[in-house]
């Protein structure tokens, strides 16, 4: 069924590519305009503000290419008006790009920030900046992210193609990337690797989306620089680079939702100073919500309240950087209180019933169910240009976690202070310190090596779910990159190797006091090939493990939310997974821009959740009992996604992600697979020509998710049908007497679907929210004197 | 050399706000298992007081709760008290009180096969619902069956199937006999 399907896609997007090669001939470059103009100027460091010499800059419409000199002067000539792609080549800027439209000669300095170019004083259009390296990637930034910022970033993420995301309710969603979710995702906050309690399925990121300004999605086991267990994919989140003038700026973003009356308040003020190389931020988000609702009835106590605020300061004398970063982050989640349930019988009439009992009503309040999670992020971080090119860069980093969960059920204490204590409360203490070696060997090797170390503690203060337990990690690193411009070919390498002790302390009053000790490879290998301009064929391959964790090993419980009792396995083995994949990408300027990538991923030793045959019984009745094992599985799937121009400004944006997860041992699908997705959408951009890096746009989409037919029978429900979804955006950017607004609508839902999603675990009981009809404005502000 | 020394103590300075914010740990972990171990279940009738449990004192999982079986005389009308018990700790704690406590929060619902009757539930909570911890039932005929209790938090008592709303926070079934 599926491999017929395949190939069916695989026709389908044949056909496609076959037409717009058709309708489009590879582009030609103009050569009958006067060809006299030039461009020069100095190329410098952003962070220092020295000349940058020896940096490559080149056109890659023309091939022209120039190196700077030793103080950092560049001069490229004889170029005709048009617009352009200017590529950097240096140990700062790692393959940036820009696009520029150049009518006349032009004076243009480059300020080189690390993986991001700024140009002055010319027109620019477009503020990609392309991520070098032989990995597929995905980006989210500007409108597309600002406008799920309010949703949270699982939500944001699904904007991108094989991204989707892993529910419990309309509350906590993380994100899923090619079929892996939880620990087998890193997610970077700020250069900062995230240790929450990701292990569980109902544990969302504990980040603020505003502090980003751009999310990178690196798909597949390819990235060895960031750690071994990222079988999954990496989500790297990045804050808007430190101000580069001198003066005061900031941003102050108003969101409002209909759907739950939510208003999400989140502003930042910036500021360096001019006599000093000293410049610092202030960030901080307020959110409030009630409940949610679905077409035909509220869903009681899905409210959420999110408190966050962080700063950092950055100063930067020549040829160092010295940085740090504070983060807080604060949320209470209210879960739906009829997802709670007590044993087999009540989930079997919940899942009778399929709806809440009763058709609630709104409100605020925050009662039980309900979870209370901080998170504290603190980060120093020194960097020193040895040479231009090498740079060292040192990182220490703390972080604290605290997660609290309150069940609806009050615990029977004779205390009666007790009655607002949580039932589960974790805390987790990471201490992290990382050296990192970048540099350049001759002109066309480029490479970072370095060593990672961690400590962790985690201490169970409530509940005997999982025991108390504390490791130590280690992890050496080195990767290669070799490219020349003019050469179609550009091939990478890694490889790390990883140590992890593990101490299990006590579990509830028992003592288990066992350890762990685990040290594997991981490697990984790039090829990349650009056919010409327009085409370019990327090929990864790279092997990762995962050691078990805490909870696959030991927990032992009851998960409320899901009525299931959990037993760990304490026998369990490191993962072991082999990653490839193959995209093909195609950008042809203004006219379209595509990427289709085929992946199969092979996990040895996935740990999943086996349902044992009979339940186990309780003083509180049966419940449903899972097992941890481990079997041999494999992951493939497709993702598209394309950018078609079907006339002037009108652009048909198209996502589908297909997918298929395999259990090689028991013959039988993995559970919570996404279903296939089908994204459609049609976008009218309008004034364009006034405000080129924001346009303003309508966009209409169409989501059509099948039902899940590859889902293992030993659900307790079988996968809810297919939905079709409308959703629509408008934005518009504009000049309110000097002062520049951003201005979005968006709906979601818009015909008030009901519908249910495979990949929310609160399925059973209730359908998924209905319209919401969302406001935002963006007000960037700037004090900086000329 | 004064710059770099400047640079060293900031560096310092960072470093002991990185390495010195731990949070203290209050009081040391609460790892107590949660609530109800026992269910607890006295006939007064025929001149005589039975009382049967249903027990598991080591919490999910381990050892699975041990429910003794219920033994009755036929065509005899009994009383029946149900209590709740944490038998963990010595001595255990009657959990009943919280349950009375907050009476209009709970109901405690019984299905009879067999050869067992219902018992009907005599008491009411603060709202005038029924609550169900005190009830009776009036034997029939020799015979077996079983008899299910079960202790609901937050039902929506005034659902014609109050029963099968809520949490179940204990349920026990027991078998039963009566001759």
């Amino acid at each position: 069924m599926l491999k017929a399907l395949n190939q069916n896609m695989k026709r389908v997007i044949f056909l496609l590519l076959g037409i717009f090669i058709l309708n489009h001939a590879w582009p030609t470059i103009a050569q009958a305009q006067q060809c006299n103009l030039s461009l020069k100027g100095q190329v410098l460091n952003a962070d220092t503000g020295l000349p940058m010499a020896y940096a490559g800059i080149v056109i890659k419409e023309t091939q022209q290419g120039v190196e700077s000199d030793e103080h950092g002067h560049y001069q490229l000539i004889n170029l005709c008006p048009g617009e352009y792609t200017l590529v950097c080549s240096h140990i700062g800027c790692d393959h940036a790009e820009q696009k520029l439209r150049l009518r006349s000669s032009s004076v243009l300095d480059i300020s080189l920030k690390e993986n991001a170019v700024t140009l002055q004083n010319v027109v620019v259009t477009g503020t990609v900046g392309k991520k070098a390296g032989t990995q597929t990637t995905s980006e989210l930034s500007g409108t597309a992210l600002d406008a799920g910022k309010g949703l949270g970033l699982g939500e944001s993420l699904k904007r991108l193609s094989g991204v989707s995301s892993l529910n419990t309710g309309a509350t906590i969603s993380k994100p899923i990337i090619q079929g892996m979710h939880s620990n087998r995702i890193l997610i970077f906050n700020n250069g900062v690797r995230l240790e929450g309690q990701q292990w569980g399925s109902e544990h969302a990121p504990e980040v603020d989306p505003f502090n980003s300004e751009r999310i990178t999605v690196v798909k597949g086991a390819g990235s060895v620089r960031y750690g071994s267990d990222a079988l999954g994919g990496i989500i790297l989140m990045e804050p808007k680079p430190m101000r580069h003038n001198p003066g005061i700026g900031g941003e102050l973003h108003l969101q409002s939702f209909t759907n739950g009356r939510s208003g999400i308040a989140s502003g930042m003020l910036e500021g360096k100073l001019a006599k000093l190389p000293l410049s610092g931020r202030i960030q901080g988000t307020l959110k409030r919500a009630g409940n949610l609702q679905t077409p035909n009835y509220y869903l009681n106590n899905t409210g959420a309240a999110e408190s966050n605020f962080s700063w950092s300061a950055k100063y930067q004398p020549e040829q160092w950087v010295l940085e740090t970063f504070y983060s807080h982050f604060y949320t209470q989640l209210g879960i739906l209180s009829d997802s709670h349930i007590g044993n087999l019988t009540d989930l079997n009439n919940a899942i009778e019933r399929g709806r809440p009992l009763q058709d609630g009503s709104f409100s605020y309040d925050l009662g039980r169910p309900l979870q209370r999670i901080l998170h504290e992020t603190f980060r120093v971080k020194i960097a020193h240009s040895i040479s231009e090119k090498d740079k060292l860069t040192f990182q220490a980093s703390r972080q604290f976690n605290r997660r609290q969960e309150y069940d609806a059920h009050r615990r029977y204490n004779v205390l009666p202070k007790n009655l607002d204590e949580p039932n589960i409360a974790f805390e987790i203490t990471t201490w992290a310190a990382e050296l990192n070696w970048d540099h350049r060997l001759g002109r066309n090797w480029q490479g970072a090596m370095g060593t990672t170390a961690q400590k962790q503690i985690n201490t169970v203060d409530r509940g005997a779910l999982i025991p108390g337990f504390d490791n130590f990690d280690a992890g050496m690193y080195w990767t290669e990159r070799h490219f020349k411009v003019g050469n179609p070919w550009e091939f990478e390498f890694g490889a790390r190797y990883d140590i992890r002790h593990l101490h299990i302390g006590e579990q509830g009053t028992t003592v288990i006091d066992q350890n762990r000790n685990f040290n594997n490879w991981s490697a990984s290998l790039g090829l990349l090939y650009a056919f010409n301009d327009v085409l370019k064929l990327r090929f990864n391959s790279g092997s990762a493990w995962r050691s078990p964790l805490v909870n696959e090993l030991f927990s032992s419980g009851v998960h409320h939310g899901s009525a299931s009792y959990e037993q760990g396995n304490p026998d369990l083995q490191p993962e072991r997974g082999f990653n490839n994949s193959l995209t093909l990408e195609g950008v042809h300027t203004q006219k379209w821009s595509f990427a289709l990538t085929a992946y199969l991923n092979l996990v040895n030793n996935y740990i999943y959740l086996q349902p044992r045959a009979a339940p186990e019984l309780t003083i509180r009745g049966a419940f449903p009992a899972f097992d941890y094992q481990q079997a041999d599985a494999r992951i493939m799937g497709l993702d598209w996604t394309a950018d078609y121009v079907l006339y002037k400004n009108l652009h048909l944006e198209s996502k589908i992600s297909l997918i298929n997860g395999w259990n090689r041992e028991l013959h039988d699908f993995l559970i919570y697979m996404p279903p296939f997705r089908f994204d459609q959408g049609l976008k009218l951009n309008f004034n364009g020509q006034k405000h080129p890096d924001h346009p303003s746009f309508v966009r209409v989409g169409v989501l059509a998710v099948m039902r899940q037919q590859q889902a293992p029978a030993t659900d307790y429900a079988t996968p809810p049908p297919g939905y079709v979804r409308v959703d629509a955006e408008f934005f518009h950017t504009f000049e309110w007497g000097k002062q520049h607004l951003e201005l979005g609508i968006s709906v979601f839902n818009l015909l008030n679907t009901s519908y249910r999603e495979y990949l929310n675990r609160f399925r059973y009981f209730t359908a998924e929210p209905g319209r919401n009809l969302g406001f935002r404005l963006k007000v960037p502000f700037n004090f900086s004197r000329k | 050399m004064k710059r770099i020394s400047f640079k060293w103590s900031t560096l310092a300075i960072l470093g002991l706000a990185l390495f010195g914010c731990e949070k203290d740990n209050n009081g040391g972990p609460d790892n107590e298992q949660e609530l109800i171990t026992t269910v607890a279940l006295k006939f007064v009738g025929g001149g005589q007081t039975l009382t049967f449990t249903a027990e598991d004192k080591d919490g999910d999982g381990g050892q699975a709760p041990i429910i003794q079986p219920i033994a009755l005389k036929a065509n005899t009308d009994y009383a029946l008290t149900v209590t709740f018990l944490d038998a963990s700790k010595a001595p255990s704690l009657d959990l009943t009180v919280e349950v009375k406590k907050e009476s209009n929060d709970h109901l405690v619902c019984f299905v009879a096969t067999g050869a067992m009757v219902s018992p009907q539930p005599q008491d009411k909570d603060a709202a005038g619902n029924t609550l169900g911890l005190e009830s009776t039932l009036k034997t029939g005929a020799v015979g077996s069956g079983t008899l299910r209790i079960t202790l609901k938090h937050m039902p929506t008592k005034s659902s014609p199937s109050a029963c099968g709303t809520g949490e179940t926070d204990a349920e026990a079934t027991f078998n039963v006999t009566v001759q």
